[in-house]
């Protein structure tokens, strides 16, 4: 079950560097407690609709709700986490 | 009249920042498989963030436009872009994920990216300039449109100074589209002997060259006395176009050097050949399409190329076709783009 949590983290970090053309970030620099937004990676407004076009793509999920959409990208724990509970692929 | 100021090129050869190409030491880079891509700088004016976003032709447009917003200090009173394409790469990627995602959530980076004039947009917005800003998109004429704009615009305040520029890029799609269709040509070019190869089409190029402009004729590298575009196919109205506009413009034809968008496609030689004939035989004639590649807004490459000539009083050696031993007063650079649009701006001494 941690392997597989990891391995989907792991996932998670190569796709979004791809999605957003990180050009300087590898993904095994991304922690999974850092933050997405703001300080830590310093994502932006743009970036938080590319998300959640991953999400729908890459797992099938639909995040509909900004709200639901705030508390689900704060971090890699956080997203990983989303994904388990709510994957559809 | 015009002015230029300063001037930044991004192109497929090493003139950005502009001391290598003059400097006698550079070597020309050739095409490889008949393309000629630019030789991109590494954009540290550009913060990372907006940087990995962009599409290539909205890097090589602000990438060169960036270092003259600096130099200037203060806003530009307009920001005028000529693009033929503008991100067409990106609008490509952007459509692809319509058919891929069947219509479903499309990510708005490409779409942004894709739009010609997110060029002149992005440089507002990096720059907090809020005044006139525009984008000309005519094919071969995008650039030269955009210098009339200017022109108008000078005419109204002599006093305003304008960021005035191009950019297009090769993209995948246009490239195969202009094969297919036979804009390239089909044999490989080995070194840099575009004008041996004397077949249908051409070599692909691309990249970006931005000017500040403006009615102060003190301290400027050029001036652009004028600018004149027309369409046809017809080599006598041709002949009658230049005539008209070489007796309005240049009565001392000896010291004008003719730069010529010749590309070495034979399809479209003879309109080169005719405005050579028209100069008359004591002019320089000199080249750039072997340096820039044939793209839609290459004659912002040969008028950054005129300026830097008429400002050092130059003529690089791997230019020249025709050298008459006369300094250099006036440029007049013709351009045909597709065998049918063609272009005449005459810059000199300012």
């Amino acid at each position: 079950m941690e392997a597989t949590q990891t391995q989907l983290k792991s996932q998670l970090k190569e796709q979004i560097v791809k999605h957003l053309n990180l050009l300087s970030v590898k993904p095994e620099d991304i922690k999974d407690d850092e933050p997405l937004f703001g300080e830590g990676l310093g994502l932006d407004s743009i970036d938080s609709i590319e998300l959640i076009v991953l999400l729908q793509r890459e797992y099938g999920i639909d995040i509909k709700d900004p709200k639901e959409g705030r508390k689900v990208l704060v971090d890699i724990n956080t997203m990983a986490a989303y994904i388990e509970q709510h994957r559809t692929k | 009249m015009m002015f230029i100021h300063d001037t930044v090129c991004i192109s497929p050869q090493q003139s950005y920042l502009q001391e290598t190409l003059f400097s006698g030491s550079n070597e020309i880079k050739s095409p490889v498989k008949n393309i000629l891509y630019a030789i991109e700088p590494s954009y540290e004016m550009i913060p990372p963030g907006i940087l990995r976003r962009m599409g290539r032709a909205v890097r090589l447009g602000i990438g060169a436009a960036l270092p003259l917003t600096k130099k200037e200090g203060k806003p530009f009173d307009g920001i005028i872009i000529g693009t033929s394409m503008g991100g067409m790469e990106d609008c490509v990627k952007f459509l692809n994920q319509i058919i891929e995602y069947n219509e479903g959530t499309l990510t708005p980076t490409n779409f942004v990216q894709s739009t010609p004039n997110a060029i002149a947009g992005q440089l507002g917005l990096m720059t907090k300039n809020n005044h006139y800003n525009i984008t000309h998109v005519h094919r071969g004429f995008s650039f030269e449109n955009a210098l009339l704009d200017v022109d108008m615009l000078l005419n109204d305040d002599k006093n305003r100074t304008y960021l005035v520029g191009a950019a297009d890029e090769i993209s995948s799609y246009n490239y195969n589209i202009e094969r297919l269709a036979g804009g390239y040509k089909t044999e490989p070019l080995t070194g840099n002997n575009l004008f041996n190869s004397l077949s249908p089409g051409t070599i692909a190029g691309e990249g970006a060259a931005m000017f500040i402009i403006n009615g102060d004729a003190p301290k400027a590298k050029a001036a652009i006395k004028a600018v004149h575009i027309f369409q046809t196919e017809n080599e006598e109205e041709l002949r009658k176009q230049i005539q008209h506009f070489m007796q309005a413009h240049i009565p001392q034809s000896a010291s004008c050097l003719l730069l010529s968008g010749e590309n070495a496609d034979s399809r479209y030689q003879h309109y080169y050949h005719c405005c050579e004939s028209l100069m008359g035989t004591s002019s320089s004639i000199a080249r750039f399409k072997h340096l820039s590649g044939e793209y839609p807004t290459a004659s912002s490459f040969a008028v950054w190329l005129a300026a830097e000539i008429l400002d050092r009083q130059q003529l690089p050696a791997f230019c020249v076709k025709k050298q008459v031993n006369n300094a250099i007063e006036s440029v007049l650079v013709y351009n045909n783009y597709k065998g049918i649009q063609h272009s005449l701006v005459l810059l000199q001494k300012a």
